[in-house]
């Protein structure tokens, strides 16, 4: 259990996927213009996630790591299909976006259509995928393991896009030189906050 | 009086449009308005009058500092002929405190003023006073030891980067002088942290340890007595040291009205509540874990960050309700990082730059919370 919360802790602060790896910049740039339709976005991400990590896990060690297929019979516990992760993972995102996507649209329109095409780009966000290779890299024990380094993983880029969201808002009005307004001062606010989140490097849990 | 305010009438044509040295129109102005009270006056709107005027607010704060700087040089001698095992009466200590800090204040104003001006040339505004508080903040929390390029080029950093790209001073979304520490603390670790940089020309015999420095390592029985380290004697930051100097500026402020009790308040209260979090999860072992509350309130930074920097009206919470959130969440993270994290023995500065970034957010779900619950109240009735 103490585990677990260590994984959940971890990867939200200090493992933070936009401000530790710099990964799912993308969305994260395009759609913090307001804090209502990222906090949307955010959500999204965190479902994904939780879910996605998860099934990759299962993938990953009854299919395709070395001598994962041993339970089928003896004569498989050489194979290696490893080298089909990638693709394997990426299908694995893609139909979860899509059940996202459908969800949202049937009982959210409003947001939906403010989502626009960043939605179904969840499936290319680097950190949905990122996720997935994280887990496979650090090994995790257990699917409980798994499951909350997804969830932990999207509730750090939920923190990270709402807050650049709100900070957006708030400087919405401000008289910020010409050639920076739009993404040349996000970029700019964008390592401020990697410069304060740096606070929770080093904690070893 | 008067024979200035002809000298300035007598060259101000030449600084208007057209005129021979309009490219420096706004020096003159900040010139001008350190002198006079400007009789320009807003053009259309109603506006409320009264005698606050963000000259005047960022007076205050730096007279608020007065007294920390003051002891900040006094202790910066007495620290130095400690190490040397001399005493001298209080005069020489000041003295030699004084030719230490000078130079760095004259750094920090000379540099970031220069850049202030320039980009107000470029961009057609008047050089507006937030750096005056921002001036004197930078050398209050930087060692005494510190190279003075190294402050140039942090205030440099701080100035351009954190103010000027988004727009000049009160448009900024992080306390400037905490800007420019964080960059010295992650470009020059070297020179921020450890034992040697706290004591001006120290023996080298002579251990300079911070207490914060003490406690992280475990030897909480090497710690100076409360009293001590209330009053301010120890190694430290030039201005962060005396908790009593500090307390007098936070009068001040306090009683002029220019920063806010709820956040010093709510700053003290979240870091004794995680103080005696762990004080009650501590292992026997954890000498650290188990000091007592108050200890984190009067050691390092904690006192200076609460009262000058968490208050800063531009990157603190607007909201009232988000004030309390703000600072209780900066005392709480403030004792988290300084417990749990072996890098950094201070955490005040991240703490508060941390809450800076999401002040904003918490400022936006108070005012949704608001608008949610008179919204509710319309409704009833109607």
């Amino acid at each position: 259990m103490e585990n677990l919360v260590n994984i959940f802790v971890k990867s939200i602060f200090i493992d933070n996927m936009v401000f530790a790896y710099f990964l799912g910049m993308c969305s994260y740039l395009a759609v913090s213009k307001t804090v209502k339709t990222s906090v949307g976005l955010g959500l999204a991400v965190v479902f994904v996630l939780g879910i996605t990590v998860p099934v990759d896990y299962l993938l990953h060690n009854y299919v395709l790591r070395e001598g994962a297929l041993a339970w089928l019979s003896d004569d498989f516990k050489t194979v290696d299909l490893s080298f089909l992760s990638f693709i394997m993972f990426i299908a694995v995102i893609a139909s979860m976006v899509q059940l996202v996507e459908m969800v949202v649209e049937k009982f959210a329109p409003a947001l939906y259509s403010s989502l626009g095409i960043f939605l179904p780009l969840i499936a290319v966000n680097c950190a949905i995928l990122g996720g997935s290779l994280f887990m496979q890299e650090r090994d995790y024990n257990s699917i409980a393991e798994a499951t909350t380094f997804g969830i932990g993983s999207g509730i750090g880029f939920f923190i990270a896009i709402i807050g650049i969201a709100a900070i957006r808002e708030k400087i919405r009005y401000s008289d910020i030189p010409a050639p920076l307004r739009g993404l040349g001062i996000t970029f700019i606010i964008t390592g401020l906050m990697g410069l304060a989140f740096m606070s929770f490097m080093g904690i070893k849990l | 009086m008067k024979l200035i305010r002809k000298q300035f009438d007598k060259i101000k044509p030449s600084f208007e449009k057209g005129g021979k040295l309009q490219a420096f129109r706004s020096m003159f102005d900040a010139i001008e308005t350190l002198f006079f009270v400007p009789n320009t006056t807003t053009k259309s709107g109603v506006h409320i009058r009264d005698s606050k005027d963000s000259k005047r607010l960022m007076m205050i704060v730096v007279i608020a500092m007065i007294p920390a700087l003051l002891f900040g040089m006094w202790n910066t001698g007495v620290q130095h002929f400690l190490s040397l095992g001399e005493s001298v009466d209080i005069m020489t200590a000041f003295w030699y405190g004084f030719l230490k800090i000078l130079p760095i204040i004259v750094v920090s104003y000379g540099v970031g003023l220069g850049i202030e001006i320039i980009i107000a040339q470029m961009r057609g505004h008047e050089v507006k006073e937030g750096f005056f508080v921002t001036g004197m903040l930078i050398p209050l929390i930087v060692p005494v030891g510190v190279p003075l390029w190294m402050v140039a080029v942090a205030t440099a950093f701080a100035v351009i980067i954190g103010v000027e790209a988004f727009g000049g001073a009160g448009m900024n979304i992080m306390n400037p002088a905490l800007t420019a520490r964080a960059f010295l603390f992650f470009a020059y670790p070297s020179h921020m942290s450890g034992d040697a940089v706290w004591i001006a020309e120290k023996a080298d015999g002579f251990s300079g340890a911070t207490p914060l420095a003490e406690a992280a390592a475990g030897h909480t029985a090497n710690l100076p007595s409360v009293m001590e380290m209330f009053m301010g004697n120890i190694p430290g930051s030039i201005g962060e040291t005396s908790t009593i100097a500090i307390l007098i500026g936070a009068f001040i402020l306090i009683y002029t009205g220019v920063g806010s009790w709820k956040i010093m308040a709510s700053t003290v209260v979240g870091a004794l509540v995680m103080a005696y979090i762990f004080n009650a999860l501590a292992p026997a072992d954890n000498a650290f874990m188990q000091l007592p509350g108050y200890y984190h309130l009067i050691m390092g930074g904690f006192a200076f960050g609460a009262v000058f920097m968490a208050t800063d009206p531009v990157s603190a919470a607007q909201t009232s309700k988000g004030k309390y959130i703000y600072g209780f969440l900066i005392g709480f993270i403030a004792v988290l990082i300084r417990v749990l994290n072996p890098a950094y023995p201070e955490g005040m500065m991240l703490a508060i730059l941390l809450m800076n970034v999401f002040a904003p957010l918490i400022d936006h779900y108070v005012v949704q919370a608001n608008i949610k619950r008179r919204l509710k109240r319309a409704s009833v009735k109607a």
